[in-house]
Parts: structure tokens; C-alpha cells; sequence
């Protein structure tokens, strides 16, 4: 019998557009392609046309969950470049700042992740929770999603006694809850089972299709950019990388969860340890010709950009990488094997975040080679139906 | 491993190819090389000195050459190996074979250069939308962007 299903005009798990092209037999996905760049917005060559300071605003548009990640990445470069040392205490709020980002986008992928394997109840749950990280980034920055804290030579506004009880306070409700996500394992063993051996990506394959992040992490490769390659204050703070072994979304569940964890720690020694001085120091309009790798481990993985400058005002290259492209082939491969219903699931456990792609996604079958567009909306049932009616892996071990 | 050993282990692997080799920050070594001896180093780093992630590859208009640099990393140094082509025969071997998960950035080279890269699995584009016009390769610096007259379709002529 022939089989078609097709994903409508949206990205199959999350709201922004990518296109996916899936060759199944049956109900079993063979092949998997990949179609990027129907919103590809030139911002490495209108970079080139801005100057040094337009840039970070620039850069922090390039995604709107993790800009912190893209100003801050930018930003180390052209200090580098600039020959310039932001001030310790720039740096630590810097990191304070890079650190909450990194909760609330975990946050916001564990409600996303329990939204697809149908338990909306943790969704909603998580998602309160990541106002009270939101309040804390807004009590500090003024924003909720652009923080436009960074600029060159260091951070643009100060954090005083009251805001950093605040966020201690806030910290310590955020704990108190994180426990039910600890012992999501313990308590929901249907979730457990729900995301248990999908999306299997071995240690090898992870390497060699050079996966980021917490992808790379939970296939059991120890790799994270603030302990390899310290930037910030990163060598000054105590934190453990987090890695799982089973390789599937389970384990990049469990990854995100550690993560929160470790970083609720780094925000209470950054506040406990904040040193008192100036938090930013004036930077030159222009920077000598010379070159500058920066890398930085945003929410999704390793964030690398190459600038390039000329003695001028402008830069002559600015080169971004997204962790979320170092995870797509790394996704093509998860996909194969697996079920159509399984879809939605893996690419959500890479936490996707593009604003470049196809609108939609054709699924072909292998043996009629026909194809169809369906909504969103019947996939979303197929991946329930999935759940609903799976043996449960009641001995599966939460991996913690 | 430091940065110093790193290098030494370099210069005594690939000899005479090294063209230059610099070590301008802590954890951050740019390494030349001709485009011919490009697989062979790559081969070398990934085998001889396990740098197995590619976080990228960058490629940047000189004007009569282009410069490509794969970042390289592993879990002490930052590693950029560069090469140059020239403008007018823009040719690149493909490191597919050696590190698969080159192919994206590949293939994002091939779009937004013009460049050639040969024994490439996957050659279509990845970026650039099915219509887009031949010959127009965006970052290089001679592309100018001109926003096209608006048309609307059914409209007044």
C-alpha cells in the first residue's frame, strides 16, 4: 500500500520554516534531505557594509533566542581585534547574562520537547517557570528578548544590590521546581519511554558529522567550548560538563536538564563573586588589519564567527556559523531508520532555530514515489497516535 | 598539549608544505598551505593530531584570489588551516571523504563564492533560492545587491 504523508506549511516542530524532504517505506523513514535558505537574510554581506558598533545590533538579530550568544561571540572577536580588555566586572555580567540565556532557551526547549511527545502538562509547567528567568533578564537588561547589553569593551548597564537579590531570590524558587524536572524519571515513565532509543546518533557518527552541543554531548563526547576554549570568565568559574550515553533524545533531555542545573550554579558564584569597578571601557572607532577566530558555546552548541578587519571602520568579513547548522547533518542521520511519527521529536532535539528555510515538507514514498502535502496538524496525531498505542518501556532508566 | 608542541608535531608532519604558521592568541593557530597539499593536511590533523570537528568553513574575496579557512577544533586549541585559489579558476577539493560532516559548509562556499569544489556527494545548492540568476555569487565583493523594481502582478503597465 502506498503510503504519503506531506507536513504543512510550517516547520514540523517548531514555528519556523525549514524544508524537509523524507523518503519513507512504509512507516519507516530511508532517506532524509535537508532544503535551507528561502529566508536567507544576507547578514554576513550587509555586516561588511556596517560599522563596528552598528554590527552587535546587527548580530544580535540573527536569532532571537540566543542573542546573547551572537553579540557576545562578535563582541570577544572585535575586542581581540581592537586590542582592548573589557573590565572584570563587564565580563561577569556578560556571563551572568550568557548564563540565564542558556536557562531560559533550555527551559524553553524541555517545554517544547514535552509539547511534541504529548505531555503538555511539563510544557506548561516549564514555561512558567521561564517567565521568572525572563523577569530576572528584563530586571537587568530592560528587555525580554534582545538584552542589547553587550558593546565593545564591555557590558552597557550595571546591576545594583537590589537587582542582584532579586535574582537570587528568584533563583532559589527556580531550584525548588527544577527538582520535578530531576525526577521527571522517577515520576513519568511514559514520557521516558516516549523519548527512550528515538533519534539514535552513535558517539562515532556524532564525530564524525560534526555535531554541537548538547547533540554532541549526549552521544557521550565530553565537548563544551567554555571548558575547551575559556572565554569570559569561564576559567574563573566552577561547572561541570554535562554528557549522557544513550545517544537519543532521552539523553539530550537529560543533557539540557544537568545544563539548567550547572547553570543555576554558575549565576549564584558569578553574583556572590561580582567584582566592584567599571563595567565597560571606551573602544576605537577602527581596528589594525589583522583576524580573529571567536568561538562561544551558545544554548544549541558551539557558536564560531571569523571577522576579519582592515583598518577601517567597517569590517572586511564577519563569518557566522549557527549551531544549529553544525547539527543538520548530524539530523539527516538520526532521521534515517526511524518513523515518520518520530519526526517532530528529533529535529525538536536538536532545538532548531532557523530563520532561513523551505516552507514545507513533502514526504515521498520510496516504492510509489508519489508525494503530498499535509498539515502540520495530522503529523502532530500521527506522533500521538504513536504514543498511545507504544508498549510502554516501562525498564527504561532515567539516565541521570 | 600546548599550542608550541602542536606546531613542532606540524612542521616535522607536513615539511616543506607548511607556507606559514602563526600562533597569534593562546589556543588559536593559523596554518597555511597550497591548495594541492590541502588533503594531505587536513588528513594529517585529523589522523596524526585528532582534530575531528570542523566548526566551519570561511571563505573571503581577496580580489584576485580567494581565501578559504576551515575552523578546526578539539578539546585544547582552536585550529584554522587556510588555503588560497585564484579568481579566475576557482577549483577546491572536497574534505567530504575525510570529515562528512564538511558537506553544508561545501555546499555554502560553492553558493556564495562561485567556487568549484570537486568530488563534492552533493553539489546543489543550499542557500540561494532554484530561481536565483547564474553568476551572481553574493559575498563576492564585487556583488553589489540592487533591490528589483517592484512588479505587481495584474498591474497597471
Amino acid at each position: 500500500m502506498n503510503f504519503q504523508i506531506p507536513i504543512g506549511p510550517q516547520h514540523p516542530a517548531l514555528k519556523e520554516p525549514i524544508g524537509l524532504r523524507i523518503v519513507v517505506d512504509g512507516e519507516i523513514i530511508r532517506d532524509a534531505d535537508i532544503r535551507l535558505g528561502y529566508n536567507h537574510r544576507g547578514i554576513e554581506k550587509l555586516a561588511e557594509s556596517k560599522t563596528w558598533i552598528q554590527n552587535i545590533y546587527l548580530m544580535e538579530r540573527i536569532c532571537g533566542i540566543c542573542s546573547h550568544s551572537h553579540t557576545t561571540c562578535y563582541v570577544q572577536g572585535v575586542e581581540k581585534l581592537m586590542e582592548i580588555q573589557p573590565p572584570k566586572r563587564g565580563l561577569y555580567i556578560r556571563t551572568l547574562v550568557a548564563e540565564l540565556e542558556r536557562i531560559h532557551s533550555h527551559l524553553l526547549w524541555l517545554g517544547v520537547a514535552g509539547h511534541e511527545a504529548g505531555f503538555d502538562s511539563f510544557f506548561m509547567y516549564v514555561w512558567r517557570d521561564r517567565e521568572i528567568v525572563m523577569d530576572i533578564l528584563e530586571t537587568i537588561s530592560g528587555n525580554r528578548v534582545h538584552y542589547a547589553i553587550n558593546t565593545i569593551g564591555g557590558v552597557r548597564r550595571d546591576l545594583d544590590e537590589l537587582q542582584v537579590k532579586h535574582i537570587l531570590d528568584s533563583l532559589e524558587i527556580l531550584r525548588k521546581r527544577s527538582e520535578y524536572y530531576k525526577n521527571l524519571g522517577t515520576t513519568e515513565p511514559s514520557f521516558v519511554a516516549r523519548l527512550a532509543g528515538v533519534g539514535y546518533l552513535s558517539q562515532e557518527d556524532a564525530i564524525a558529522l560534526c555535531a554541537v552541543g548538547p547533540t554532541l554531548r549526549a552521544s557521550g563526547v565530553p565537548s563544551d567550548v567554555r571548558k575547551d576554549d575559556p572565554y569570559a570568565v569561564y576559567d574563573e568559574v566552577p561547572f561541570e560538563v554535562c554528557t549522557a550515553d544513550t545517544c537519543d533524545v532521552l539523553g539530550r533531555t537529560v543533557v539540557r536538564i544537568k545544563e539548567v542545573l550547572q547553570s543555576y550554579n554558575i549565576i549564584e558564584f558569578l553574583l556572590k563573586n561580582l567584582p566592584a569597578g567599571p563595567i565597560a571601557v571606551r573602544a576605537p572607532r577602527r581596528a589594525k588589519p589583522n583576524e580573529v577566530v571567536s568561538r562561544y558555546e551558545a544554548p544549541r552548541g558551539e557558536n564560531i564567527h571569523y571577522i576579519k578587519s582592515n583598518g577601517t571602520e567597517k569590517p572586511e568579513r564577519v563569518k557566522v556559523r549557527a549551531p544549529t547548522l553544525g547539527n543538520y547533518a548530524a539530523t539527516i542521520k538520526m532521521l534515517k531508520n526511524g518513523f515518520i511519527a518520530d519526526v517532530p521529536l528529533i529535529f525538536a532535539a536538536i532545538d532548531p532555530c532557523i530563520c532561513c528555510a523551505e516552507r514545507a515538507v513533502a514526504i515521498v514514498d520510496s516504492r510509489s514515489g508519489e508525494e503530498k502535502i499535509v498539515p502540520q496538524s495530522s503529523l502532530k496525531k500521527i506522533t500521538r497516535n504513536t504514543t498511545a498505542n507504544q508498549e510502554r518501556k516501562r525498564e527504561v532508566e532515567w539516565p541521570w | 598539549m600546548n599550542d608550541q608542541v602542536l606546531i613542532e608535531k606540524l612542521k616535522e608532519g607536513l615539511k616543506e608544505k607548511v607556507l606559514s604558521i602563526s600562533n597569534p592568541a593562546p589556543r588559536r593557530i593559523f596554518l597555511k598551505v597550497a591548495v594541492e597539499n590541502l588533503l594531505e593536511a587536513v588528513r594529517q590533523l585529523k589522523e596524526e593530531q585528532g582534530f575531528t570537528h570542523l566548526s566551519t568553513i570561511s571563505g573571503v574575496d581577496l580580489g584576485k584570489s580567494f581565501e578559504i579557512l576551515y575552523h578546526f577544533a578539539n578539546n585544547f586549541c582552536s585550529f584554522t588551516l587556510r588555503t588560497e585559489i585564484p579568481r579566475e579558476n576557482p577549483l577546491l577539493p572536497s574534505i567530504c571523504a575525510l570529515i562528512p560532516g564538511a558537506i553544508l559548509y561545501e555546499r555554502e562556499i560553492q553558493d556564495m563564492f562561485g567556487i568549484k569544489v570537486e568530488n563534492i556527494p552533493d553539489s546543489r545548492p543550499l542557500l540561494l533560492p532554484d530561481d536565483w540568476p547564474a553568476g551572481n555569487y553574493p559575498l563576492r565583493k564585487d556583488w553589489k545587491f540592487e533591490r528589483p523594481a517592484e512588479v505587481i502582478p495584474g498591474g497597471k503597465k
